[in-house]
């Protein structure tokens, strides 16, 4: 053993530089990165209403809502409860016959929402499969506390979902949350008869 | 320097053939898929579990029916199709609930919930070993969907390993009636 040799010790402290150099560019990088993306926040198109909403798996154009106490399908709602009723168009624009429609529309308004039955308008009842290529008349009802305030101006999130091949755990096909696409503001009209 | 480029060299094929075999592993949907077996309306085609033969196919704008002894007619954007098709179960007593016609767009249609209160629907009966069920499925879709179909038949909706059984149905020369009764013994 004797002393080290010269070009061994270079060759140490290079190495040593290139790993500190890359560490802390790929640190700065990533907080720069999470910095940019808090600086820009992704804002939500506005919508109006009537107007058609891609949102990956189904296109969406909501037309009206009312608060009210009749169901779509002719019955009243459970007591102590009001409707609020969506009216809208909706279209399966997949390949595949589908029902997952639950998540669609959020209302940003209400918090802790129950989820909303969905109703074909053609026969007034319960919505199942969305056939692709045929768009129904439906309405998303959201049956809520009688004494709960909705606002007039409603304000209704619509959310999207996006199509993976393979998903990242079994490579699978699948749709996943793709955000929100859409704001939509709209008018609540209260139902003749009224809310109880 | 041999060893330098030795080692460099067995990096790149490492890094090669890791690469080749992780774009040519076959995805979970396939590996878990289901046993396809294949054939066409009027022949009985067979898997281990089930058989399948199809018998009528008929489209329409309306269908007709009695529920709980009041009639229902329900109308569609697009056409029924009702499919009469006589089921065989071999080992177990099994329902038969996925039925999909793939239409002309390779766009996949699920038998209509709308129309699951129809009399003689098969998806509501059960097969039992060794005696035969018949009955009908129901489907809606677009009518230019309907121009090629094939039927695709499992237990339940996405079989995984198990039998799904593809039936191409006999290209459609009839026009849509107007109007089709469904009957308490199908059409």
């Amino acid at each position: 053993m004797g002393q080290p040799d010269r070009g061994e010790t270079r060759k140490g402290w290079r190495a040593r530089l290139v790993a500190v150099v890359g560490a802390v560019s790929a640190a700065l990088i990533s907080l720069g990165y999470s910095a940019y993306q808090q600086q820009v926040p992704t804002k939500v198109p506005q919508v109006e209403a009537g107007a058609p909403v891609e949102t990956g798996r189904w296109r969406v154009s909501v037309l009206r809502g009312s608060a009210g106490s009749v169901l779509p399908s002719g019955l009243n709602v459970s007591p102590g409860k009001k409707a609020l009723t969506l009216e809208m168009t909706l279209e399966n624009v997949s390949s595949e016959s589908s029902n997952l429609y639950g998540d669609l529309i959020v209302l940003a308004d209400v918090p802790d929402a129950p989820r909303p039955t969905y109703y074909l308008l053609r026969d007034n009842e319960i919505l199942w499969d969305l056939q692709p290529r045929m768009p129904e008349a439906v309405a998303a009802v959201w049956e809520l506390p009688a004494e709960m305030d909705v606002p007039k101006d409603l304000r209704i999130i619509v959310e999207g979902v996006r199509f993976k091949p393979r998903d990242n755990l079994y490579a699978a096909p699948g749709w996943f949350p793709a955000g929100q696409v859409a704001e939509i503001n709209l008018p609540v009209e209260v139902q003749i008869g009224g809310v109880p | 320097m041999k060893t330098r480029f030795v080692t460099i060299a067995g990096v790149i094929v490492a890094a090669l053939t890791l690469s080749f075999l992780q774009t040519t592993t076959p995805p979970y949907a396939m590996i878990t898929g289901p046993l396809k077996t294949s054939g066409q309306q009027g022949e009985a085609v067979t898997s281990t579990t089930f058989s399948v033969q199809v018998g009528d196919v008929a489209r329409a704008r309306t269908i007709g029916y009695n529920r709980f002894g009041e009639a229902v007619a329900l109308e569609s954007s697009g056409v029924w199709v009702v499919v009469s098709a006589e089921l065989r179960g071999f080992k177990e007593t099994m329902p038969v609930h996925g039925a999909t016609i793939v239409g002309a767009s390779g766009r996949r249609y699920r038998q209509s919930d709308r129309a699951s209160g129809a009399p003689d629907v098969l998806s509501t009966k059960v097969l039992q070993p060794g005696l035969p069920t018949t009955g009908i499925f129901i489907f809606e879709m677009p009518e230019d969907e309907t121009g090629t179909m094939t039927l695709v038949v499992s237990e339940q909706y996405e079989p995984q390993l198990q039998d799904e059984i593809s039936l191409t149905l006999e290209p459609q020369d009839e026009a849509v009636r107007e109007r089709l009764d469904i009957g308490p013994d199908g059409i």
